[in-house]
């Protein structure tokens, strides 16, 4: 039996997420994401293909490095307009059963009062089902635009997120107990007041002092997913995540960072398998090699090298329109550019990296790998990266949207569960349950779990704050 | 020809909203709240019923003045639990075609940047049918819960309400032109730069500089609701509503409300009618006013005044526990909201209410009027209230969930069309156009001169 690989699609409710250009294929569909058309389509075919997920990029900024200005980004259309994930999810949940929903949501743009309350009926309305990508960053420009200033705009973001979510799990583990909520007609009680209790949290950024206004709902706390990567990134992580992503360009890279989070996970005292990595891939695969080598052709005719350039500028922080498309990248003196094209160059550290040559390679599937072949040689590669670098799955990125989700469910999907590395069927029960096979609530290694009792004792501390 | 009766729904996502002890009646669905699909089948029926919209309440708060505790809320479930009404549209707006929807979004929670994108989004999503209700707020337990010591004065939070419209009409209207998003396959272009710009604020509530990030929707600026009634929520409305809410026991409380807010929209120079007022109502119509008048009986054997008491507790910021049954109630002067105080005080000098009598009134259908019988009986009730007080339609409640709007849909709508008070089919186009003829602001409305020409 061959270790199950899980697959997430990557999307994002824009028009092209990872592949500049492609939207101007006659056949992508990604300009129709306004449309709940789209989305129910697209989940429909997820959960025909047994995806665990479909996860929601979100970005509350603009790619306005490349040439010091935005013409590019809005021209091409690179991740703007940008519109809010969130009220894709209720409409895509109506039409499926299993398929999980991970939601990026910034923890800067929103309360945790009202954040929360969102989350658990997220949960409620999907049945357990919800994810959520916690994301701390944010641009600078973001931080003045919603009036962040003085001490949180100033302090160590991830100050403020451990302190973030010691609110929210407090709302989410400790307000309702378990059998608050009797719905006793006969009796005139719906809810025992007895068992619900305000939070009163005081800290350092938030005060919170009442009750979560949402019952308990099937998961409680929606499946944590984190994507950061530097030290204190990790360490957020090794403390909270249940999911990570990551977009690593070659194995050797892909194996040091899982084995970093792993690492992390473990000294936050908890089981390093606890936590599923999933790593950014595009796949174009179709019935033959060939098949699919042609439809690679066709695909990259509509690459947007602009656009492409101005992600990259935005991801690598430096403005490539200063270059000549031939410039080599290590003539770039940067050291933020540096470790990232060191990164994505390892896999072939021979090649001389143009700015050209990176345009090529973000058009279709942004920073992460490309593989394109037959069912046979695309499921070799997964499972190759798999055995190799010990990650549990792969986030799917779109070339052409629905049709790379199509392809994967016609022609990977089937290959993969001829191997035994792919589920037949969903697990029952909500997300949480799907990915682990435990309960629909946190385990009791998660520090969230240490909230539940509020009565006895303020949970343990993550935060500075007091 | 008689002005057409405009209806719309009125829920918000929980258990008990306006008629406490109800969700104990054995067809009553409230406590499905959690779930999508009695709010899809909800949505069809209202469609069916040619309803304009449903309109959903929020509150961010625990109605815990009555007692100085949460726990009779808690018990009785008077709007707590709730959930986030927003997350219900995009599964109603896929099962539906025309109906609106009212979301009740408090801006003193969320910064402008992302809630217009929120809001924008809805607007793309359902195609044109998103209205915003804007609360500036009002149960100190919100505030509290959100780390304010209390809530704004009451004016104050007009000021900074006035400042947050400034903002959102500037990324609503003015970010992108009209044909900023081209769309050009064969060129590669999706945008023009030229016609997309950032917008800038600088105040002392609010600071931005920023792309509205959402490409222009169908309507741009939401629907706009507000239900405030006070001098400064009056002066709000007149210049910023294109919907206008409002409650109250009786035909002599509405009228001069009605008329005051119109004179208001008048005052910020805009027309007396381009402002649409609704007023609460609740409505139990059976096939016979015997059979409905059965009806109404078999409900009040549910419903809880304790929770009712609770809820007025809320809405009056005057703890109703600590009141003599039966003594009246006297005006007292507070942040909370003014109009239910003035309802059962000052509104009416010819009704006295005792504490009993509140409690019996507000557990159907809260403080809103009930009206029973048959469809005849309602028609001509509606009719009448039109008439003199010069509404334009109906916020309806809910006794009993759903039924209380199948019955709407079944019985009543068909009378009103009958007597030529109400449409046939829904006009065209977005919700702005259904309910006014044309798709974006009026030219009289301040968000219009925000535009990007």
């Amino acid at each position: 039996m061959s270790r199950e690989i899980r697959l997430n699609a990557f999307d994002m409710n824009c028009v092209g997420h990872q592949s500049p250009g492609l939207w101007a294929h006659p056949r992508d569909r990604s300009w129709q994401y306004k449309d709940l058309d789209y989305w129910t389509g697209l989940a429909r075919t997820l959960e025909a293909a047994k995806f665990d997920g479909l996860f929601l990029a979100d970005v509350l900024g603009v790619y306005d490095v490349f040439h010091g200005n935005l013409d590019a980004a809005l021209r091409h259309s690179t991740q703007v307009p940008v519109n809010d994930p969130l009220q894709l999810v209720p409409a895509m949940a109506l039409v499926t059963e299993h398929l999980g929903f991970g939601l990026t949501a910034s923890l800067s743009f929103e309360h945790p009062y009202t954040f929360a309350r969102r989350l658990s009926t997220l949960d409620h309305l999907t049945k357990g089902r919800a994810g959520w990508n916690i994301v701390t960053s944010y641009l600078d420009s973001g931080a003045r635009n919603i009036g962040l200033t003085g001490q949180a705009a100033h302090d160590d973001r991830y100050d403020v997120a451990d302190e973030y979510l010691e609110v929210c799990y407090k709302l989410w583990e400790g307000s309702w107990e378990d059998g608050a909520v009797l719905r006793d007609r006969d009796r005139r009680i719906f809810t025992d007041p007895a068992k619900v209790h305000p939070i009163r949290h005081k800290g350092r950024y938030f005060d919170v002092p009442g009750i979560h206004l949402s019952e308990p709902s099937p998961q409680r706390t929606p499946v944590l997913y984190q994507a950061g990567a530097s030290s204190r990134g990790r360490r957020f992580a090794g403390a909270h995540a249940e999911c990570t992503f990551v977009a690593c360009p070659s194995k050797a890279v892909l194996t040091k960072s899982v084995a970093d989070i792993r690492a992390a996970v473990a000294a936050a005292g908890r089981n390093p398998h606890d936590v599923k990595i999933f790593n950014l891939q595009t796949v174009i695969v179709d019935a033959t090699d060939a098949q699919a080598q042609a439809k690679w052709q066709d695909y990259r005719r509509y690459i947007s090298r602009d656009g492409a350039l101005a992600l990259g500028s935005g991801w690598l922080g430096i403005d490539f329109g200063r270059y000549s498309a031939d410039e080599p990248l290590r003539h770039i003196e940067t050291n933020a550019v540096q470790s990232s094209v060191d990164a994505f160059s390892s896999a072939d550290p021979s090649k001389v990296w143009t700015v050209g040559e990176l345009a090529d390679w973000i058009g279709i599937g942004g920073l992460g790998p490309l593989f394109v072949g037959g069912p046979g040689t695309v499921a070799d590669l997964l499972q190759e990266w798999q055995d190799e670098t010990d990650v549990d799955g792969f986030n799917l990125a779109y070339a052409v949207t629905p049709e790379t989700f199509e392809d994967v469910a016609a022609h990977l999907v089937p290959e993969l569960q001829r191997r035994g590395a792919y589920k037949r069927d969903y697990a029952p029960g909500t997300l949480r349950e799907k990915l682990f096979g435990r309960g629909a609530q946190l385990p009791e290694t998660h520090p969230g779990a240490g909230y539940r009792d509020l009565r006895s004792a303020a949970g343990p501390r993550l935060s500075a704050a007091e | 020809m008689p002005k057409e009766i405009r209806l719309n729904a009125f829920d918000m996502n929980c258990v008990v909203h306006q008629s406490p002890g109800l969700w104990r009646h054995p067809r009553d669905r409230s406590r499905d709240y959690r779930r999508l699909q009695p709010w899809v089948d909800l949505a069809r029926t209202l469609e069916r019923g040619l309803f304009d919209g449903l309109f959903l309440a929020d509150v961010l708060g625990v109605y815990d003045v009555y007692g100085a505790s949460p726990d009779s809320a808690l018990t009785h479930a008077t709007q707590v639990p709730n959930n986030d009404p927003l997350l219900l549209v995009p599964a109603m707006a896929a099962a539906t075609e025309h109906l609106g929807f009212g979301v009740t979004v408090t801006l003193s929670y969320e910064p402008p940047l992302p809630f217009a994108r929120r809001m924008s989004t809805l607007d793309h999503l359902t195609e044109g049918r998103i209205g915003w209700n804007i609360v500036t707020g009002y149960l100190d337990s919100a505030a509290r819960g959100m780390g304010a010591a209390r809530q704004r004065g009451h004016d104050d939070r007009y000021a900074v309400a006035e400042d947050y419209m400034e903002v959102v009409y500037k990324l609503w209207e003015g970010s992108w032109a009209d044909d900023a998003p081209v769309a050009d396959k064969e060129r590669g272009v999706f945008a023009d730069p030229a016609r997309v710009r950032r917008v800038t604020h600088e105040s002392p509530f609010h600071q931005l500089d920023a792309l509205h990030l959402s490409e222009p929707s169908p309507q741009r600026t939401p629907v706009l609701y507000q239900a405030g009634t006070s001098p400064a929520g009056r002066g709000f409305a007149g210049r910023h509503a294109e919907c206008v809410f409002m409650s109250g026991p009786s035909k002599q409380v509405i009228a001069p409300r009605v008329a005051a807010i119109r004179q208001a929209a008048v005052a910020a120079g805009r027309r007396p009618d381009d402002v649409v007022i609704f007023t609460m109502m609740t409505v139990i119509v059976a096939g016979t006013d015997a059979a409905a008048q059965a009806l109404l009986a078999e409900y009040r054997r549910y419903a809880d005044p304790q929770g009712a008491l609770t809820l007025m507790s809320g809405w009056t910021g005057v703890d109703f526990s600590r009141l003599d049954p039966d003594g009246i109630v006297e005006h007292v002067e507070n942040d909370a909201g003014r109009s239910a105080m003035e309802n059962i005080t000052r509104a009416d000098s010819n009704r006295r209410w005792t504490v009993r009598e509140v409690a019996e009134h507000v557990s159907i259908g809260g403080i809103g009027p009930v009206l029973v019988g048959s469809p005849a009986t309602v028609a001509d009730g509606l009719e009448a209230w039109i008439d003199d007080t010069g509404l334009d339609g109906f916020n309806l409640t809910f006794a009993v969930r759903p039924e209380t709007f199948e019955s709407v849909a079944d019985l009543l709508v068909p009378e009103l069309q009958r007597r030529g008070r109400y449409k046939r089919a829904y006009a065209p186009g977005t919700l702005r156009e259904k309910l006014f003829g044309h798709p974006r602001l009026a030219e009289t409305h301040p968000g219009h001169a925000f535009r990007f020409i």
